[in-house]
């Protein structure tokens, strides 16, 4: 869908502005704010006015409720000392390479379907039914698979003699349960993020590779690939923004009654949940989140630094 | 056949009660209406039966019971609070009620208390004390809960182990969780979380220890609660206990009602629950906690507190006030769902599960210890399973644990 | 099912194509089932009573398939006044959010204004803020507007998502110049040139915005309890969480009342993935 986007528009844009000049036909600027204004106020009043009351508050001292008094720097130095933030920092990070590891898979899911004549549209909705299902659900379905005395993951595994673990209840596999599970939610969508990708190669360059004596496999990786490309950045950057914020998954797996695995594998936005509306320090919550927010913005600038490397526009 | 329509016909009675007391009490009748925020479905009807009860009284007032759901209730009282629109009325509980008082968020009621000529002896003292802030009154206790021993008499029965009374010692527990656990059967004597309310902070002040000194600052790392943690943790050692990854996979009620702990030393607040399961039903039996150095156990309560930013600061205070009167009281222990706090209503309770020793429960009122509670609690009581997990792993002796969660309870505290 | 622009290279069916076909269906089919199996123990354990869905180890098939998790459900859930709090914030907010979010897109996208790529980049910078960070200015927000207690206070903030922004941006740059060209040619005006001729190219991806719109609507459980203090207008994942409150072992109760939620998420992905999917073939993308 982005494939040509970027690089049409680049290619297209002088181009067309000067012959929109030529024949004075440009629509004005004001067409241009018209169209944004209503985003544009509902972005400020509900997005940039709040994160700003936020940004504020990681300088101050905040009493749980009333005015705070502020306090400069004092909670992010206080974050860059706090082990608790740097190990949720590196669950989160563990937790967005597992992710990334989803997307290979939706990669070869997604060609296999295309390569099919007939019944795609009922592996699409089987492939997507994760991501309509309930939180709520997930989370006991999952609770009961990952169970170390009687879920269905041991079983599995001791048929072929691999022995067993208390899955979401060891903080040394709790991450990793999560992060199956969060491949498993999140499949469907990049399917379709990636389906449409594929829908919009033409066919007659697989037609004339064919004719060429090409195979499937080489197919997949000298047209499918690099056409597709686009798509796969367009995923892969999604997929790291909402991986790196995510918070539900922990919220209904880890944070049962006795849980004592849930202390060591919080994730970053999960320990800004907990600071701000568990334990009344929404200062110290929005510092964590400013961080967050900082760390974000680095690796999706650095992904779109790289994509000139290894994103294909034709 | 016959039982269905003896079913239906109740459901019609019932439905028609709803129509007419919807027409007394709802919609446009009442000039004031006041939201009764709640995180429990189970005594929503409860709840419900004294908005009810109230709304006869004062014609001109619609409360409104809504329950949130347990994960999300504080997190959206906060948020309310502070964007100045609570629910009028809400349950509150002592760890998180010293912010909110602090705070200034909740409402006096103290000139009615006074008005309404209020026995506040008719509470147990050590829940008064939960909620105690000297000059102001906060809201009143609705329900109390004490802890007790929860035993599976059939593996008892099985075992040959008689069954657990008020003689009963430390040792007398440990030797019998011990006769009781069966590795190839797959069953354990005891369940040992690490449970601060049923579990260790019960064992440290029946050794003598507190959790919170008398000078306001940690004293977990006495003697004393070390040994009170040690009772716990010898379990674990002994494997008496499901492993702590084990009771996180599958919490210690559920271990107990499939018949896999034999004892599970928790509060009244499971009767209802275990009362429920008919087949488990006869298998339940209630004990007293074993004595240490003395005879302690924690007690808690909800207050129903209000909201100081609401529009109905009179109607409001004379709701909180009924809420934990004596006739909500009764309507809340004839429901079974808990153990009223109002003095001499209890025995409703008691008898809603005849089956059950309940009155374990209400004498332990006499031997009560208030939860601790101290700055901000919330905060450090988030702290106790990364300092006390690798004492009940046996990767750390419980001094060891001990001294540095009191270290880290001592940090907060100084916040 | 069949998609038509692909017909032309299948439609040889040699025994070969078609022995490939049937292990493509098998691997599909495996990942299928994996996906699947959470989903399949859901639908099972709500035909199944409390005691046998707390068996352990557990049961698979319900041994006394009964249906009374979902009459427990239905008795205990208001579900209809939930369910009609549900849909009608999912449309207000998907409705408005399309409206929102094909302007903004249109005008990144094809219009020349000066600051836009810092606007836009602001737009950006948004998506990448976590979203639990927005709660408490959001609710403040809704407040003052005095719409607590309110459909449009459920829908208002999801309107307003830099992410649908960025997608439609995306949808109108892919298409190809000469297109507006004609229309301004033809002497459409700007808002004539995007409701006539470019919208319709953009539907499937509107679709798209549709469908995960819809989702992240139906599923939203804080933001819904934030703002109804009063408790009126509360939609259905409300009421399912409320059942879990309910001591949540329940199992069946609980599976029930989850497939009931997700029953019309799954309608509207049914109703509109064939057009989100067939659409793009002909939208004048490629070819």
């Amino acid at each position: 869908m982005t494939s040509e986007s970027t690089a049409a528009a680049r290619a297209a844009g002088p181009p067309a502005r000067r012959r929109r000049r030529a024949g004075g036909l440009g629509p004005s600027p004001w067409w241009g704010y018209a169209m944004i204004a209503p985003a544009f106020i509902g972005l400020a009043a509900l997005y940039l006015w709040p994160f700003l009351k936020t940004f504020t508050k990681s300088f101050m001292d905040t009493p749980a409720f009333g005015p705070g008094t502020w306090t400069g720097l004092d909670n992010y130095t206080e974050l860059l000392g706090d082990g608790e933030f740097w190990q949720a920092f590196g669950n989160s990070a563990v937790y967005t390479a597992i992710l990334l590891l989803g997307v290979p898979i939706a990669i070869v899911l997604a060609a296999l379907v295309q390569q099919l004549s007939r019944g795609r549209a009922v592996y699409r909705v089987l492939y997507f039914l994760p991501v309509v299902t309930l939180p709520v659900a997930v989370s006991m379905v999952w609770r009961f698979i990952y169970n170390g005395d009687f879920g269905l993951l041991n079983w599995a595994l001791s048929l072929v003699g691999i022995p067993g673990q208390y899955w979401v209840a060891d903080a040394t596999y709790a991450i990793y349960a999560i992060g199956v599970v969060g491949i498993w939610m999140s499949l469907g969508i990049n399917l379709i993020i990636l389906g449409a990708g594929l829908q919009s190669i033409p066919p007659e360059l697989y037609e004339a590779s064919s004719l060429d004596g090409a195979g499937r496999v080489r197919q997949f990786f000298r047209i499918t690939l690099p056409l597709l490309s686009p798509s796969v950045f367009l995923v892969t950057v999604l997929t790291v923004i909402s991986a790196l914020q995510m918070f539900d998954l922990v919220f209904v797996m880890l944070r049962s009654v006795d849980n004592t695995a849930l202390d060591d594998s919080k994730t970053i936005v999960y320990l800004f949940y907990e600071k701000a509306f568990v334990q009344f320090d929404q200062g110290y919550g929005a510092a964590i989140a400013i961080v967050l927010l900082g760390v974000i913005m680095i690796a999706t600038a650095l992904q779109f630094r790289l994509q000139r490397r290894w994103v294909f526009y034709d | 056949m016959r039982h269905t329509k003896r079913w239906i016909a109740a459901a019609a009675a019932s439905a028609s009660a709803l129509v007419f007391a919807g027409c007394g009490s709802g919609g446009d009748g009442g000039d004031v209406v006041l939201t009764y925020a709640t995180w429990s479905e189970d005594q929503k009807p409860a709840m419900e039966g004294i908005a009810e009860a109230f709304e006869a009284e004062h014609p001109d007032v619609d409360v409104q019971v809504q329950v949130l759901p347990w994960p999300e209730y504080w997190s959206t009282l906060q948020v309310g609070a502070a964007g100045r629109t609570a629910p009028d009325a809400f349950w509150m509980l002592a760890d998180q009620f010293p912010a909110y008082a602090e705070g200034g968020q909740l409402l006096d009621i103290a000139d009615a208390v006074a008005d309404a000529d209020v026995d506040l002896s008719a509470y147990p003292e050590s829940v008064m004390d939960l909620y105690d802030t000297g000059e102001a009154i906060y809201g009143l206790p609705k329900d109390y809960d004490t802890n007790g021993i929860w035993f599976n008499k059939a593996l008892f029965d099985d075992a040959g182990v008689p069954y657990p009374d008020d003689t009963w010692t430390w040792d007398d527990a440990h030797a019998a969780a011990q006769a009781l656990t069966d590795a190839d059967a797959g069953v354990w004597g005891i369940a040992a979380p690490i449970d601060r309310q049923g579990g260790y902070y019960n064992s440290i002040y029946q050794a003598g220890g507190q959790v919170i000194g008398d000078d306001g600052t940690a004293a977990i790392d006495s003697p004393e609660a070390v040994s009170g943690i040690e009772f716990w943790t010898r379990m674990q050692a002994d494997g008496l206990s499901p492993t702590l990854q084990q009771l996180s996979d599958t919490e210690a009620v559920q271990m107990f009602m499939d018949g896999k702990v034999a004892m599970y030393f928790s509060g009244s607040f499971w009767a209802q629950r275990l009362y429920g399961d008919e087949e488990f039903r006869p298998n339940v039996g209630v004990a007293p906690l074993p004595t240490g150095e003395q005879r302690a156990s924690m007690i808690s309560g909800i207050l129903n507190a209000g909201y100081a930013g609401t529009e109905h600061p009179e109607e409001l205070a004379e709701f909180l006030v009924f809420a934990s009167g004596e006739e909500a009281a009764r309507i809340q222990a004839e429901s079974g769902a808990v153990l009223p706090a109002y003095e001499g209503t209890q025995q409703a309770w008691l008898d809603a599960m005849p089956e059950f020793d309940l009155q374990v429960f209400v004498d332990a009122v006499d031997y009560s210890v208030p939860l601790p509670i101290a700055g901000n609690a919330a905060e450090w009581t988030g702290l106790e399973t990364e300092y006390l997990t690798p004492a009940w792993n046996g990767e750390q002796s419980a001094a060891e644990a001990a001294a540095a969660y009191n270290a880290a309870i001592d940090e907060v505290l100084a916040e | 099912m069949t998609e038509p622009s692909l017909k032309p290279r299948k439609a040889a069916g040699s025994k070969a194509t078609r022995r490939g076909e049937w292990i493509l269906h098998l691997a599909l089919a495996i990942a299928a089932a994996v996906m699947v199996a959470p989903f399949a123990w859901q639908l099972l354990t709500a035909f199944k009573t409390t005691g046998e869905a707390s068996e352990t180890p557990p049961t698979f098939w319900p041994a006394e398939p009964t249906a009374d998790a979902f009459a427990t459900f239905f008795d205990s859930v208001p579900v209809w006044s939930q369910f009609t709090v549900s849909v009608s914030a999912l449309v207000l907010r998907v409705v408005g959010q399309l409206a929102v979010a094909a302007l903004a897109g249109y005008a990144f996208a094809r219009l020349r204004f000066p600051g836009r790529s810092i606007l836009f980049g602001l737009f950006i910078a948004m998506l990448m803020v976590p979203s639990q960070l927005f709660l408490i200015g959001q609710f403040e927000l809704i407040r003052d507007l005095e719409l607590l207690d309110t459909i449009p206070a459920l829908a208002i903030p999801g309107m307003f998502s830099a992410f649908g922004v960025f997608l439609m941006r995306q949808a109108f740059m892919s298409i190809p110049g000469a297109y507006e060209e004609a229309a301004r040619l033809d002497g459409a005006g700007p808002l004539r040139t995007f409701w006539s001729v470019m919208l319709p190219m953009v539907r499937p991806t509107l679709g798209a915005l549709a469908v995960l719109t819809s989702l992240y609507s139906w599923n939203d459980l804080l933001w819904p309890l934030i703002v109804s203090p009063r408790g009126d207008n509360r939609p259905l994942t409300v009421g399912l969480a409320g059942l879990q409150g309910q001591y949540g072992t329940d199992y069946p109760t609980l599976m029930a009342g989850a497939l009931v939620a997700s029953l019309p998420l799954i309608v509207i992905f049914l109703v509109l993935q064939r057009q989100f999917f067939n659409g793009i073939a002909s939208s004048g993308l490629k070819g």
